[in-house]
């Protein structure tokens, strides 16, 4: 994915293969098959070029990060729960009572 | 003709004053596991009181079942057939929202693991574990059968010491373990199935606030007290970014001031709790299922 993200243009399996194998051994397949499977995902988009696929970014790094954050904050207007936080923000008022708890547990601890 | 009134007041109750009352209460916060199935039997019997109105007032306006006597001629056959239907109807109405929230989630999860597999890096301390390069302070978890995923940010492990780190970890382990996500989602099926003038965020609430209490003892009793309590107050107290997305605020506030108190034991009231769910599940089921034995009895003997 990084080396699609990096290269200006859509680029084939081999070319893929290719960038990946100057930094590690890795097989043909396996890059054809994490290819195949990001297309399916909707990650990477495709076009025929000749008797080969052409993979490209489906959308900047950028891009898919903002998306992501807007999820795991929830500001996507979504209600559903499809993902469990550990916790939200408070408000500075709260945190000075989280403070006062927090001050109480450790003294007990103490 | 005093079964369906009894199990539309026990439907009305149990949808209307009950949770309303409930969600106000403090007490369920010292049982949460006791209130948590609490809450779940009064929505199945709520379902079953409901469903069981409608099954039985077609019973005393065309007889009992058993009794093959339907006329189509007849207005009361005819009525009791309506109202047959009308139940029908709720039934299906609530499988389908249930359907919908739960592919509707599925979904955005599937989409959000796949972003996540791209963009964060995968870490050995736990299976599932990935960390994103964002200096917002997250941590949250992303359930599913297989393959299910811990998220925390860089900014929230610059936050946390090792203990901190390992309570937030264990806390999270703690929701995907027990499958909270479908406790809340049957609540937010529920929650969307009623029509939008009646239904209120309060049960939904009580419940998110619920299993993050269950999955906070879990860490307590792994981790003890102190490095979740410091890990809440470092996670929420540190400064947004982008304010204003405080989900369950005095929730957090709730959570800590509680790990600051012994691990309490209320057994006589989860008792009674538990008590009052059984009893709840059972009411209904018996007032509807009675005629129906009835009838069975009365045919074999």
């Amino acid at each position: 994915m990084e080396q699609l993200w990096a290269s200006p243009g859509a680029l084939t399996v081999r070319e893929v293969h290719e960038r990946l194998s100057a930094t590690r051994e890795l097989a043909y397949t396996t890059v054809m098959t994490v290819l195949d499977r990001l297309a399916k995902k909707k990650l990477t988009e495709r076009e025929r070029d000749g008797k080969a696929w052409r993979y490209r970014a489906a959308a900047p790094r950028e891009d898919l990060a903002v998306e992501l954050m807007r999820d795991a904050l929830d500001r996507a207007g979504d209600r559903r729960e499809a993902l469990v936080r550990f916790v939200g923000q408070v408000s500075d008022e709260e945190a000075d009572l989280l403070r006062e708890a927090l001050a109480r547990l450790e003294e007990k601890a103490g | 003709m005093i079964t369906p009134v009894l199990l539309a007041a026990l439907a009305l109750v149990l949808t209307g004053p009950a949770p309303a009352l409930l969600a106000r209460s403090s007490w369920p916060y010292r049982i949460p596991r006791a209130a948590v199935a609490l809450w779940q039997a009064i929505a199945i019997a709520a379902i079953l009181a409901a469903l069981g109105a409608g099954i039985s007032l077609s019973y005393s306006t065309a007889g009992r079942p058993g009794e093959p006597s339907f006329d189509p001629t007849s207005i009361r056959d005819l009525l009791a057939a309506a109202i047959l239907a009308l139940t029908a109807l709720v039934l299906v109405k609530l499988l389908w929202v249930a359907g919908r929230v739960a592919i509707g989630t599925r979904a955005r999860r599937k989409r959000h693991r796949d972003l996540v597999d791209v963009l964060a890096t995968p870490d050995g301390l736990i299976p599932g574990l990935r960390v994103l390069s964002e200096e917002t302070p997250l941590a949250y978890c992303l359930p599913a059968l297989r393959g299910s995923r811990v998220v925390v940010s860089v900014g929230a492990l610059e936050r946390l010491d090792e203990s901190e780190l390992h309570a937030v970890l264990a806390h999270e382990q703690a929701h995907l373990r027990a499958r909270h996500d479908l406790v809340l989602e049957a609540f937010t099926a529920l929650h969307e199935a009623f029509p939008r003038w009646v239904r209120s965020e309060v049960a939904l609430e009580q419940a998110r606030t619920l299993v993050e209490l269950l999955a906070d003892d879990d860490a307590r009793r792994r981790n003890g007290p102190g490095p979740l309590a410091r890990a809440l107050v470092a996670l929420a107290g540190a400064p947004a970014p982008a304010a204003g997305l405080a989900a369950a605020t005095s929730a957090t506030v709730l959570r800590v001031q509680r790990l600051a108190d012994p691990e309490p034991r209320y057994p006589l009231l989860s008792g009674a709790t538990y008590a009052v769910a059984v009893g709840l599940l059972v009411l209904p089921t018996v007032t509807v299922a009675a005629p129906i034995l009835t009838a069975i009895v009365d045919a074999v003997s």
